[in-house]
């Protein structure tokens, strides 16, 4: 681990007109770290994530990536800086392939004329999609299904992976598990922990405990827009988070 | 705990793969299969009604009406993928065909090479439709405002302005311009030199949608907004830039009529942009946006020309013809929204 962090928020508050969803939020991230952040529905877990992905820009404070502060314009500049995000309300477009979603954004153009002019290697972005997929632990059948013919659980399978394979600096699953059976729940655990094996920093929100308990290093508990605690895992039982969630043990 | 060693140990199966549909039933359930079917079909009941339907002159008749047609049906299809509507086309074609023609007919009268002249009246004719489709989008994109409502404002305006600027009668172009319109590609007497530019134009287009980058985040942003924003797509630019296309495109078909018609009228393109967007619902484009296909409009607009003109060969009045057209295109968007319904049950 390093001394500098990779990804830190410096005071960040946000509002939507007059609903205040944070509150002076500062903390930092390391790589090669599994951060689970919880707390209830409301708590302003999803509006943290969103100021981080580029999404919505802090009304006040700083986000600081590799110890550098950033001021993103849009999603466009937190992904070139290596930060990949996988949204709770759905990232994918439901009428394009899967490989289409795997590489929007970033598409693949043919390597003549053609591709300079914008056209695109469908080919390629369909078996690189796969092969990719693979190697964060993700097999899916045809890329060439369109997503909107998958089940729930496949489609979140897609997203995690699409986040998993492009992400270099900073992973953020924001309810990943959604959606998925048991079986398939252990798989996206499996998937963050090799994403911090390579060395990323994982920021993991979800509302099942005992898998935030096993999977991160660290937890951080938001309440109202507010961080009430930033500990080690090890310091936290199922019911102490709980408790500490709801705000009933203080 | 070591996780690449769980990885190697359980092959991961996140998604469990699915066999896909045979190929020859993928082509028979196809709706463009379909349209082709309608479309020949409709074509051999006329030509066995009345002989004179499949002549050259006919023909070429045929195919001119529908490049008049085609382009904005095209544009449009851009358009309602990526979630939104132009419904200004119409009038945004009055008013460049009126506005190039106005450039054009001193010209004409005063012999200055041909290609200048037709050169002159297309720059005019694009600048103008592409400043329309700029003032949709600074509205739509700049102050949200939803497009069916900007488009719509649009539409009446240019109809407006089109007679403001032409006082109701339309700016007189020949003879350049019947000889123009005329002229057809040697051997093939029923395709003249402009239906070809037409053609070659949507051709472009098509391949565009299908398989360039800009026709993939025009699906993306139809199909989920949100999805393409985060992806790093520039929504807003790329949005307004349909509305830009699909002015471009309603300028040149203003051109197209002024050559056709000898004259810039002020009429021009009233029932376009209904028709036009009929041809992409028919084509089977879900006004929702995110799905749809090029050669479904193509065929949807060939359809609505075949209907249209086809209709006296069957000894159907005039004043007739567009409860016809209306009819085949209630039946076709019954048709259509049934098969939507099916795709989103399943
Ligand atoms: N786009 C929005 N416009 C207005 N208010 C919003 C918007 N998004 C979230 N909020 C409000 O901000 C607060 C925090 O919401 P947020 O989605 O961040 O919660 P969360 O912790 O992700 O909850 P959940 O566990 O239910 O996903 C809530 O009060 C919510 O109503
Ligand atoms: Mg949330």
């Amino acid at each position: 681990m390093t001394d500098t962090p990779i990804l830190e928020l410096r005071h960040v508050s946000k509002s939507y007109g007059s609903v205040r969803a944070l509150t002076d939020v500062s903390f930092q991230a390391f790589a090669g770290q599994i951060i689970g952040l919880v707390g209830d529905n409301g708590a302003g877990k999803s509006s943290m994530i969103k100021t981080i992905s580029g999404v919505y820009t802090p009304d006040e404070g700083e986000i600081l990536v590799d110890g550098t502060p950033r001021h993103w314009k849009s999603p466009h500049d937190a992904i070139e800086a290596g930060i990949e995000t996988l949204y709770q309300d759905s990232g994918l477009a439901p009428d394009l392939t899967i490989g289409s979603n795997i590489f929007l954004g970033r598409e693949l153009r043919r390597r003549n004329v053609l591709g300079r002019l914008g056209f695109l290697d469908q080919r390629s972005m369909e078996t690189q999609a796969m092969e990719e997929l693979e190697k964060v632990g993700i097999s899916i059948g045809a890329a060439k299904r369109t997503v909107s013919e998958l089940s729930g659980g496949q489609r979140q399978a897609v997203a995690i992976g699409r986040a998993a394979m492009w992400a270099k600096h900073v992973i953020i699953l924001d309810e990943p598990t959604n959606h998925l059976g048991a079986r398939q729940s252990i798989e996206v655990l499996k998937v963050m922990k090799a994403a911090r094996d390579r060395g990323l920093c994982v920021l993991f929100i979800s509302h099942t405990l005992p898998h935030v308990l096993e999977v991160t290093d660290r937890i951080i508990v938001l309440r109202l827009g507010r961080i009430v605690r930033d500990a080690p895992t090890s310091e936290f039982t199922v019911e102490s988070l709980l408790g500490t969630i709801t705000g009933l043990n203080q | 705990m070591s996780s690449s060693e769980d990885l190697s140990a359980s092959p991961p199966n996140l998604v469990t793969p699915v066999t896909e549909v045979p190929r020859w039933r993928a082509l028979l359930t196809n709706q463009l299969t379909v349209l082709v079917f309608i479309l020949i079909a409709l074509m051999l009941f006329l030509g066995n009604h009345n002989s004179r339907f499949f002549t050259s002159s006919e023909m070429s008749f045929l195919l001119a009406d529908f490049s008049g047609l085609v382009l904005v049906a095209v544009a449009e299809t851009f358009v309602i993928i990526s979630g939104g509507i132009d419904l200004s086309v119409g009038s945004v074609m009055a008013v460049a065909g009126v506005l190039a023609a106005r450039a054009m007919q001193p010209l004409i009268n005063s012999h200055t090479n041909e290609a200048v002249v037709l050169l002159l009246g297309t720059g005019v004719a694009l600048l103008v439709g592409m400043v329309a489709g700029a003032i949709n989008a600074t509205l739509i994109v700049g102050f949200n405002v939803v497009p069916f409502v900007a488009t719509l404002a649009m539409w009446y305006g240019g109809q407006g302005l089109a007679l403001v600027w032409t006082g109701g009668q339309p700016y007189g172009l020949n003879p350049g311009a019947q000889t123009w319109s005329a002229a057809t590609i040697p051997g093939l007497p029923f395709l003249s030199w402009l239906s070809l530019i037409v053609i070659g134009i949507t051709v472009v287009l098509g391949l565009v949608l299908r398989k360039a980058r800009y026709g993939r985040y025009t699906f993306a942003i139809g199909s989920n907004n949100f999805a393409a924003r985060a992806a790093g797509i520039g929504v807003k630019k790329y949005v307004g830039s349909f509305y830009v296309l699909s002015g471009a495109l309603a300028g040149l078909t203003g051109m197209f009529f002024d050559i056709r018609l000898g004259s810039g009228a002020p009429t021009t393109g009233q029932t376009t942009t209904l028709i036009a967007i009929a041809a992409v619902v028919i084509g089977g484009t879900s006004l929702f946006g995110g799905s749809g296909t090029f050669l479904g409009t193509v065929l949807g607009a060939a359809i609505l020309i075949v209907v249209q003109d086809g209709a006296i060969f069957v000894n159907v009045s005039a004043n007739w013809v567009p409860v016809v057209v209306a009819s085949v295109v209630a039946v076709a968007s019954i048709i259509q929204s049934g098969r939507l319904r099916l795709r989103r049950r399943s």
